[in-house]
């Protein structure tokens, strides 16, 4: 994939900011199969002195590594990932995708020579099983016998070798990693039967080598593949940022443009943006109007208009017509990069689920090892012509494989479907979480409701102007970004000169409460009237006349009240739906907000919710929450991810609506970009059926095990049943993960646009 | 230096040829089936008696007329492909007198009865080592065509003729290898059940790539140019080639069930010839899809019908032949007229067919005009042919399994319902209908002749200059 | 059936030189862009 920047600049989204200065590096890694590989790969880098931390994703087959530059490097990482036999390199490297297409065509001619040497191994077989005893003479089997040795001969050197190498490589580092009890059941069955065919009589297994070198390495193809498509939506995130881009040096005075790579774009760079074409970066349009769509980055299905002035994002397909775009951040900064890397970060962790199947998969290998040793003694004491059968079905019907990918792909499939529904899983355990939510906590503001607030109406002491208090309160608000804040700047904004002759200063923002400001020296209050009277004294009582279902904004400094502002707030379309199913969920719905009671009562009666808690602090949401969890609940927290910080950290798990708040800062589990509470309905019944699945996959392979081994070991079980089993086993793991993937149909016309239009633009 | 031209010059001799020994294998075919109908029409002369003429006719129309049918076409497909002449221009040649030489000695010896009484392979070994001459030349020339190809990828038609040559004389030198006695008498370097085994190998594969790989190679080319749309999926006809490349090898055993060849390769032939089915109606899926959306031209062009229906009778004959080597059903087929049936859909239905809607589109472009001269007289072909194949194929299938159920019919006793003759004697009508068929299939290869002649007498020898390469650098020629 | 010592190496032969043939057609690229293959031919104008 074209990850806008391999190397990400300190730190990120990811984790909570690191005081050292880090490099973050995203390797792909080639070769992993198992959890072992990504406990061992983790283990080596984590070794190299000067690395921070490393994370290796058994889905996505990618390694994230933080070191400090200063003592590490790549080469060394590099170096120390090849150490224990795999091949990793940079992400963004130039060879990368032409070292994947090898790699690709190198593992599909293994597959190949597998496949068609099957077929003809079995054709040489079958008369041994067609002819009737005694009909073909012992010459003829022998000489079909010695076809067929010479035919799995590239099978096993050839098609098999990479289980050698990662057999060989797990035994020198003293370990059982996945491909050593199938190569030691490969090797023993084909070194029996070679013996069998030139020194000794006696059956031959070459069709069941083949056969079975042939399902392991399809089965590994097709789960390669499986993993290719549920990285497939962030992938295609990631290639909405255009590659080149068209540089406008002599902008206004010549609209002569040269392509430059877009990864080249510094801020302040003037960009034609043609109708069809992808807008490069983020930035600010300087001239043209157009519309453009910004499905696939913010969730947002209809096409948003842009005019000069206004703000573009990177990624966005430009319908109409040509706009010029001035640069406003470095392509590796821009908004699309940071959504690219959130998801890939999440993808990559490790839920609890793979934890417990990582641990399972490595003690389970050990039992299986123990187990064909035991089938092989016991059967050569009762019936020694069954010995080997027995212990080669019980080697390679296992599998771990199974087991070990039963949670990554089913949870890089569901993070993948809710990024293209505008929904980015920034922590690895959100998913887990909010399927096990009882309780869904509601920040009212900016959550349920619209976020844009209106000024509905303003009260003014006597004295004052109503333009002027608006000026003043919007001069007063400017340090928050609050959507009261922005609601009264729009109001003001035709009577900002009122305002402008004031000096204002010690600007400071109380949390769920207001701004204080000294205007001229005099200390000033706006916010919430309680705050207000806290400077100001009681208020007058005709100034709150209007409170009801309006959010008030007083203004008043120690001299008294000047006015108060009325703001209303409009429900969200759908949200009432949501509260509906998330009832229906059996998710109890609750408002911890921290405006006025009455209009918390209003939102929560318009939206159905019976718990509605108002004027409430940050610490006392804190206190709410932490009273639900005493009770036993597991609670998601929705927020707007930044004035409720402590109460998303204390949540279960945590939730941003996060079309306001810079991405990179957000300390919730998960944001939703769209602000659409449809898809938080989405998301927690994606969440759910992504447990679901995860269970039935584990479920599924230990039950597989359970009565594959048996039968196995009773000698019920040829090696070329074993085999099909095996590979069966894995894929109805790969196939029921892939349900989570959004369909075609269900991701609908606004989602498939852009992609449409992307030729064009490329 | 002048510009370089296609060798086309080859291709007019063999499409020219492919007509008129089309006509000769043909009359041949229609003179026999009047003898089965009408013993007396042997004339009592021992030359034109049925034993002489049958192989006669074999040879004529699937070495002279397929043959000069494929040669035509791989030699003009194998230069248009590769945007390069041929290779070796005076050794094709070569191959041309020498193919015409070998058939004009098989013309001869056959009713001779001088001949190996190997089936399809008849002739006796001095002709098979001038058969082998000329397909190593022709091989020469062929492979050295696609060494010089001036782009890098090798059309999939090209692969297909390849396989065709390659086997072909992999096929002819390991069943050919026989002992002489004198220049005119050899006896088989195998004996007994073994021969054969190694005959039906031949004899099996020499259906699967003569009669198969080949013409799949012409269709490949032919029907995409004909309906001016590229194949349905261009990966399906790769997959089609490399999968019947290797299922085909091994179907052999199945024209030997109920002989002396042990009960498990008779299996093994029975399982790889159902294993066929799969890639064969693959290819013939994509053939046909390729006219998807543009079927209505289907309607107006009649040799895209040619092209297109010996498809259908393709998909027809290659899922009547797996049936018919289910033991079972063999049990009731074998050696009766059924196999003749199942015989001739895929000669006149698929490769008589598709080789005169690949000469119908070449012989106007190797004499520099747009068009045959008569485009009703294509479509008069057609439905002669068509009408002339399905009278064919109905009555030997009937006629067929009445024999097998006749032949197979007991008494309460024990002892057979029919005497042999009973058999034959209900089988005349069929056999008339079979004859009226076959006439009605060589009475259109007349109306080609005239309508081939036509447009030679309007047209040019004239050889086409060598077309540059699209410029696409993923496909220059490194 | 002495038939099968020569037929069943020359199986064997043929299914290694088929391999290689294989091989090679993959190896030097015959199928990296198959759809514009199948285009091409048609962009020859005759």
């Amino acid at each position: 994939m074209s990850e806008p920047a391999a190397t990400v600049a300190p730190d990120g989204a990811c984790a909570p900011a690191a005081p050292t200065p880090a490099t973050e590096v995203v390797l792909a890694v080639e070769g992993i199969h198992c959890a072992s590989c990504v406990q061992l790969i983790e283990m080596q880098v984590a070794a190299v002195p000067g690395v921070a931390a490393v994370d290796v994703g058994l889905a996505s087959h990618r390694a994230r590594v933080r070191f400090d530059p200063a003592r590490a490097d790549l080469a060394g990482i590099t170096a120390a990932i090849a150490r224990v036999g795999y091949r990793a390199w940079p992400v963004l490297a130039a060879g990368a995708s032409r070292e994947r297409a090898r790699a690709r065509r190198m593992a599909l001619w293994r597959l190949f020579v597998a496949g068609f040497s099957m077929m003809q191994v079995m054709m040489y077989a079958t008369p041994a099983y067609l002819a009737i005893e005694g009909e073909m003479e012992a010459d003829i089997a022998k000489l079909l016998n010695i076809a067929s040795f010479v035919l799995t001969v590239p099978v096993i050197f050839y098609s098999a070798a990479p289980l050698f190498a990662n057999a060989w490589r797990d035994l020198r580092l003293r370990r059982v990693g996945m491909d050593v009890p199938a190569s030691l059941g490969l090797l023993v069955t084909f070194l029996a039967s070679a013996w069998n065919t030139f020194v000794d009589s006696g059956p031959v297994y070459y069709d069941s080598v083949a056969m079975f070198v042939f399902f392991l390495l399809g089965a590994r193809h097709l789960e390669q593949a499986a993993r290719e498509r549920s990285g497939a939506a962030v992938e295609e995130l990631a290639r909405l940022q255009p590659a080149r881009a068209n540089l406008l040096p002599d902008w206004p005075r010549s609209m002569r443009a040269h392509e430059v790579a877009a990864a080249d774009l510094a801020p302040g760079d003037r960009v034609l943006v043609r109708a069809g074409e992808a807008v490069p970066a983020d930035g600010r349009v300087c001239e043209g109007r157009s519309l453009n769509d910004e499905a696939l980055i913010s969730g947002e299905s209809r096409p948003a208009a842009k005019a000069p002035g206004s703000a573009v994002t990177g990624g966005a397909v430009n319908l109409v017509a040509p706009l010029v775009v001035e640069v406003g951040a470095a392509a590796a900064d821009s908004r699309l990069a940071q959504v690219v890397r959130l998801v890939d970060a999440a993808a990559n962790a490790k839920p609890h689920w793979t934890l417990v199947a990582d641990r399972y998969a490595a003690r389970f290998l050990w039992a299986i090892l123990a187990l064909a040793l035991a089938a092989a003694a016991g059967w050569s004491l009762a019936d020694p012509a069954r010995a080997l059968p027995a212990a080669v079905a019980i080697l390679i019907v296992t599998c771990p494989c199974a087991l070990s990918l039963a949670a990554p792909l089913a949870f890089s499939a569901a993070i993948g479907n809710l990024a293209t529904r505008g929904m980015l899983t920034v922590r690895g355990h959100a998913l887990e979480a909010l399927a096990g939510a009882t309780h869904m906590v509601f920040d009212k503001t900016g959550t349920l409701t619209t976020g844009r607030m209106r000024v509905a109406g303003v009260d003014c002491a006597p004295g004052a102007g109503e333009a002027y208090l608006l000026a003043l309160a919007a001069r007063l608000e400017s340090v928050a970004v609050h959507p009261v804040a922005q609601a009264i700047a729009m109001a003001a904004a035709p009577h900002a000169q009122l305002a402008q002759h004031h000096a204002i200063a010690q600007a400071r923002e109380v949390p769920g409460a207001g701004v204080e400001a000294h205007v001229d020296g005099v200390p000033y209050r706006v916010g919430s009237p309680a705050f207000v009277a806290q400077l100001a004294g009681p208020a007058p009582a005709a100034l709150l006349r209007h409170g009801g279902s309006r959010t008030l904004a007083a203004v008043g400094s120690a001299a008294g009240w000047l006015g108060v502002i009325g703001l209303e707030d409009g429900v969200r379309p759908g949200a009432r739906a949501l509260v509906a199913a998330l009832d229906a969920a059996g998710v109890a719905v609750s408002l911890a907000s921290g405006d006025r009671a009455p209009a918390v009562a209003a939102a929560a009666q318009t939206l159905g919710v019976e718990q509605a808690q108002a004027g409430m602090s940050p610490d006392a949401k804190r206190a709410y929450v932490a009273s639900l969890q005493a009770a036993g609940a597991s609670v998601a927290m929705v927020g707007d991810g930044v004035n409720d910080a402590p109460v998303l950290a204390l949540a279960q798990v945590s939730i941003a609506i996060g079309s306001g708040a810079p991405l990179a800062q957000t300390r919730a589990d998960m944001v939703l970009m769209s602000g659409a509470p449809a898809d938080l309905a989405h998301a927690v019944d994606t969440a759910r059926r992504t447990v679901r699945v995860v269970r039935q996959n584990i479920a599924w392979a230990a039950l597989y095990n359970l009565i594959a081994i048996p039968l196995a070991a009773s000698g019920a079980m040829t090696p070329w049943m074993a085999g099909l089993g095996m590979a069966a086993s894995s894929l109805i793991v790969v196939a029921n993960s892939l349900r989570l993937m959004p369909s075609r149909r269900a991701r609908g016309p606004a989602a498939a646009a852009p992609s449409a239009a992307l030729p064009a633009a490329a | 230096m002048s510009q370089e031209t296609y060798n086309y010059r080859v291709v007019r001799q063999f499409a020219v040829m492919t007509v008129i020994w089309g006509i000769v294998g043909m009359l041949v075919g229609v003179i026999i089936a009047a003898q089965l109908a009408f013993p007396a029409l042997n004339l009592d002369i021992p030359w034109l008696t049925y034993g002489r003429l049958r192989p006669l006719h074999t040879n004529a129309v699937i070495f002279a007329f397929g043959g000069s049918a494929l040669f035509a076409t791989s030699y003009y497909v194998v230069q248009r492909t590769c945007h390069t002449p041929l290779f070796a221009p005076a050794l094709a040649g070569f191959t041309f007198w020498g193919w015409q030489l070998v058939i004009v000695l098989a013309a001869v010896t056959l009713p001779l009865g001088i001949t190996s009484g190997k089936e399809y392979a008849e002739l006796e070994w001095p002709i098979d080592l001038l058969i082998a001459v000329v397909w190593v030349s022709y091989a020469v020339v062929f492979f050295g065509t696609l060494v010089k190809r001036r782009v890098s990828h090798i059309y999939v038609a090209n692969w297909f003729f390849g396989a065709f040559i390659l086997t072909v004389a992999l096929l002819h030198i390991v069943n050919s290898a026989a002992v002489p006695v004198t220049f005119w008498k050899s006896y088989s370097a195998y004996a007994g059940v073994q021969d054969a085994m190694v005959q039906w190998w031949y004899g099996h594969n020499a259906v699967g790539f003569f009669l198969t790989a080949g013409f799949l190679g012409m269709m490949y080319y032919f029907i995409p140019k004909q309906a001016e749309r590229p194949v349905y999926s261009y990966r399906l006809s790769i997959v089609h080639f490399w999968a019947l490349i290797f299922t085909y090898m091994w179907a052999g055993p199945h024209h030997l069930h109920y002989t002396a060849l042990p009960d498990w390769a008779q299996s093994i032939g029975m399982l790889f010839s159902l294993v066929l089915l799969a890639p064969s109606w693959g290819g013939m899926i994509n053939g046909i899809m390729t006219l998807s959306g543009a079927w209505h031209k289907l309607r107006s062009d009649p040799i895209l019908k040619f092209l297109i229906v010996s498809l259908s009778f393709y998909g027809m004959s290659t899922f009547e032949g797996p049936m018919m080597s289910i033991k079972t059903v063999n049990a009731l087929s074998h050696y009766t007229d059924w196999t003749v049936g199942h015989v001739h859909s895929g000669a006149l239905g698929w490769v008589g067919l598709v080789s005169m809607g690949s000469i119908y589109f070449l012989v106007p472009k190797v004499y520099g005009l747009k068009q045959m001269y008569s485009t009703r007289l294509i479509e008069l072909h057609f439905w002669i042919a068509t009408v002339g194949i399905v009278l064919y194929i109905a009555a030997m299938w009937i006629a067929g399994v009445m024999q097998g159920l006749m032949w197979r019919a007991v008494n309460a006793d024990g002892t057979l319902t029919y005497t042999f003759v009973e058999s034959v004697k209900a089988t005349y009508p069929y056999y008339m209908i079979r004859l009226l068929g076959g006439t009605l299939y060589l009475g259109g290869m007349f109306v080609m002749l005239y309508n081939v002649m036509k447009t030679i007498g309007q047209g040019n020898a004239v050889d086409a200059p060598v077309v540059k390469p699209a410029a696409s650098p993923a496909f220059a020629h490194a | 059936m002495d038939i099968l010592y020569l037929l069943v190496p020359l199986s064997v032969v043929l299914v290694l030189l088929i391999g290689a043939l294989f091989w090679w057609s993959l190896s030097s690229g015959q199928f990296d862009d198959v759809e514009e293959a199948g285009r091409r031919i048609l962009e020859d104008d005759d």
